[in-house]
């Protein structure tokens, strides 16, 4: 449970994943103990943790500890342009390989930054400009080296190549290693992100769909203690960080228990969570659980009596119509919404997205088509938008490829930003 | 779902003016609910990432979240999304052909389209051949038939709404949009869908008819063009059954008894009870929720359900290969009827039918054989 109850019955029963405003007596779990002796895991033993992990810019002392082995060349993947639609490929478009990292992340240059991230990690660059670009890492500098494999991995994911990023993530072996804890506080040495991806990829990379929810856990733990830990600092800027993190690790159980197919085991771990520090996301999360699950009715529980926010109830009652085979009730709910949203100036590429399926399931796929290309010239371009709309290329010609590439091209030429601007051929279905 | 062009049933040898294509659905179908259901689409996952540390804002808001958005499913300022939830609201089609199981409705859209290359642009060489003439389309049709495993002959079906139709499918528009067909300019499309109940394990061909008149300035001709499209349907529940008879039921009654009373006390004493217990085996590859089982009796006879309405539990869910064990008690509703019994002297019970959903909502619907119990007077 990842509740925050006022009022806790019985405490005793309270697990690794249970928050509490009240620390617990001897709060702090010392990792650095419990990766030396895992038989000693659950010992409460304290050693407050000096910092918290993610702020470990300036290490504390580590002495010459080596991360080489992280940085062998055989580690990462070529990364093969022929994925890329032509259009994309476009040496005007491209970004130079001189662009710093920073900037090629800003501007959605995932697969730019995938690579001149390995650059850096493998001291390979191809000449002096892209040396200054991507300086080499030196491999005792743990935190740019963590924060360049966080970057190469997460850009992997983002470019559609989670498979390659599973395989490089494998490289990193046990997380909870000591190595990877710094010696005097006992702090973990990753960015917190970087420990999440990880576990996910490594999840992957392994078949091991439980790894993660143990991990998780773990996690949770120490979210848990540091919540205790800050609690008692007074520190109320830490208190909401840790206490996000424990609320983002509860959905994302929920997450991994999806993904291993235990959808039973998924409602009922979500049905624990509160809506804390999730803005009021909770609610929607859940009903569209129930609705991957087919119960349509237990949907509509979680998010009446505003518990999902206005535009939260609509969209779940209108997807609710659409899993009855209501097609013209869903259709009247996403025009309603929006319209709603267009007058309030807000934009929801989803809502587009959703129109245009339901008015394909009424056989009006015709205008269910406009409504997509009209997103695209709204400088919108999600996968599920090209997906849908290339899908419906597919059903209205027998020369789908060129509609499809002339997409490409469109896309091609959106302003690239952070939300990405490199697509792949799977993107176009070409 | 394979599919082939059938051998050609038009002598011309000239490329066809319209073509057809298929987009499944799978989808269920109950009888509780007459109106007939193409399947869902399906919800998007995402996987959020948080920005890398050193891009994120100084440590002030260090509790907003910071997330790359481009891992985000879509973009929104409405605040729709879920995030970090995987699960998110935004819809796609059904990627491909899936699988077809006995219970469910296969559906599907059929699109016929207007599809005559665009003229080239004229070259020295073709402006000297005779200029091709324009076309036009005319009274474009689509007729579907379904071949099952166990019947020899062709089930034609009815297709479901109109292009520009709001209305669900209904048998009565499917059959009106049959008889006429619809003009096409260049690009336009003709929609259809189909809606077909599975009853058979096995083999089922869908046979899609496509028929046009092609018109030029000068002439014009029908064309006809025909596609078959393969698919297997599996089974998706087993139901095992077993009835055992109860003892009659007599020491329900109170204390305090009329002479009326006594009389009921009698006539209940003389009702048969059984307990009929199934289990219900997910044999399918997706994960389902049992959403109501009933019995369907026979006169003569009523029943009480004990299952997780009674017991006022979640609906059962069953993963692949699960089993799920339901029970009734059955007895003769005391009103006088006689019970059905066959020649064996077995009282017939009626139908065990079992009402599912999956993923987005989908229906599942099977009803069992008449089920029975022998006769233990």
């Amino acid at each position: 449970m990842f509740g925050w109850l006022a009022a806790r019955p019985r405490s005793s029963t309270k697990g690794p994943l249970d928050a509490d405003e009240a620390p617990l007596k001897s709060p702090v779990v010392a990792q650095v103990s419990r990766a030396l002796s895992p038989q000693v895991r659950g010992s409460r033993t304290s050693s407050p943790f000096a910092r918290s992990p993610a702020r470990s810019a300036t290490p504390a002392p580590l002495g010459t500890r080596d991360f080489s082995h992280l940085l062998r060349p055989e580690i990462f993947h070529q990364l093969s342009p022929l994925s890329i639609p032509p259009p994309f490929r476009n040496p005007a478009k491209q970004p130079t390989p001189e662009t710093p990292i920073s900037e090629l992340l800003a501007q959605g240059q995932f697969r730019a930054a995938a690579i001149a991230s390995v650059q850096a990690l493998t001291s390979s660059p191809v000449s002096a400009t892209i040396a200054a670009a991507h300086p080499p890492v030196d491999p005792a500098d743990h935190a740019r080296v963590f924060s360049l494999l966080y970057i190469r991995l997460a850009c992997l994911c983002l470019i559609d190549s989670v498979p390659l990023a599973a395989q490089e993530a494998k490289a990193l072996e046990d997380l909870n290693q000591v190595y990877y804890l710094d010696p005097v506080t006992g702090a973990h040495l990753m960015p917190w992100e970087l420990r999440l991806l990880a576990i996910r990829l490594q999840t992957l990379g392994f078949g091991d769909p439980r790894r993660a929810i143990m991990s998780y856990y773990d996690m949770a733990r120490e979210a848990h203690l540091q919540i205790a830990k800050s609690a008692k600092a007074h520190d109320h800027s830490e208190l909401e960080l840790w206490k996000r993190r424990l609320a983002e690790l509860g959905v994302k159980v929920g997450g991994a228990l999806v993904e291993m197919e235990d959808l039973a085991g998924a409602a009922a771990h979500m049905a624990t969570l509160r809506d804390q520090g999730l803005d009021g996301k909770l609610a929607t999360a859940k009903a569209l659980l129930w609705l991957h699950l087919g119960d349509v009715d237990a949907a509509c529980r979680c998010v009446r009596d505003g518990k999902g926010g206005d535009v939260g109830e609509k969209v779940v009652l209108a997807l609710v119509d659409m899993a009855n085979g209501e097609f013209d009730d869903g259709l009247k709910k996403w025009t309603g919404l929006k319209a709603e949203l267009d007058e309030r100036g807000i934009q929801d590429e989803m809502v587009g997205v959703n129109l245009a399926v339901c008015l394909l399931y009424l056989g009006r796929m015709q205008e269910g088509r406009q409504i997509l290309e009209d997103l695209v010239d709204d400088g919108q371009s999600s996968r599920t938008l090209l997906f849908n709309l290339s899908t419906m290329y597919e059903l209205c010609t027998d020369r789908a490829k060129a509609l499809k590439a002339r997409l490409a091209d469109r896309v091609s030429n959106l302003e690239p930003t952070s939300h990405g601007w490199e697509k792949t051929n799977a993107d176009f279905k070409l | 779902m394979s599919h082939q062009r059938y051998p050609s049933m038009d002598p011309v040898k000239e490329p066809h003016s319209v073509s057809l294509k298929v987009l499944r659905y799978s989808i269920i179908e109950s009888p509780c609910h007459d109106k007939k259901m193409l399947s869902r689409p399906s919800l998007v996952t995402q996987h959020t990432l948080a920005a890398p540390s050193e891009l994120q804002p100084a440590a002030a808001d260090a509790a907003a979240d910071h997330l790359v958005p481009a891992s985000l499913a879509y973009r929104s300022t409405a605040g729709t999304n879920p995030d970090p939830f995987l699960l998110t609201p935004i819809l796609n089609l059904p990627p491909s052909f899936g699988s077809a199981y006995v219970g469910e409705t296969f559906s599907c859209t059929l699109c016929a389209n207007q599809d005559i290359p665009p003229e080239p642009p004229a070259t020295t060489q073709q402006s000297a051949r005779a200029p091709a003439q324009k076309k036009s389309i005319r009274e474009v049709k689509i007729e579907a038939e379904m071949k099952t495993p166990g019947s020899a002959t062709v089930q034609k079906l009815l297709l479901g709404p109109s292009g520009g139709g709001s209305a669900p499918a209904t048998q009565e528009t499917g059959a009106a949009e049959g008889t006429g067909g619809i003009d096409l300019d260049a690009g336009q499309t003709l929609q259809k869908i189909v809606n077909f109940d599975l009853t058979e394990e096995g083999n089922h061909v869908l046979a899609v008819t496509v028929s046009y008149y092609e018109a030029t300035e000068t002439s014009g001709r029908t064309r006809t063009f025909r596609k078959l499209y393969q698919f297997v349907c599996k089974g998706s529940l087993i139901v095992r059954t077993k009835v055992g008879p109860l003892p009659y039921n007599n020491n329900a009654m109170t204390t305090e008894k009329g002479p009326d009373e006594q009389q009921q006390q009698q006539q209940k004493q003389q009702k048969r009870r059984w307990i009929m217990e199934a289990q219900l085996e997910n044999c399918s590859e997706d994960t389902m929720q049992l959403e109501r089982v009933v019995l369907n009796l026979e006169t003569g006879l009523r029943y009480r359900d004990a299952n997780w309405i009674v017991s006022e539990s979640a609906r059962p869910v069953l993963h692949p290969g699960e089993v799920e064990q339901v029970c009734f008690v059955v007895e003769e509703d005391g009103k006088g009827t006689p019970v059905v019994e066959d020649s064996d002297g077995r009282v017939v019970f009626g139908v065990l039918g079992i009402g599912w959903r999956t993923e987005m909502g989908n229906r599942g619907f099977l009803a069992t054989g008449k089920l029975g119990a022998r006769n233990t007077r």
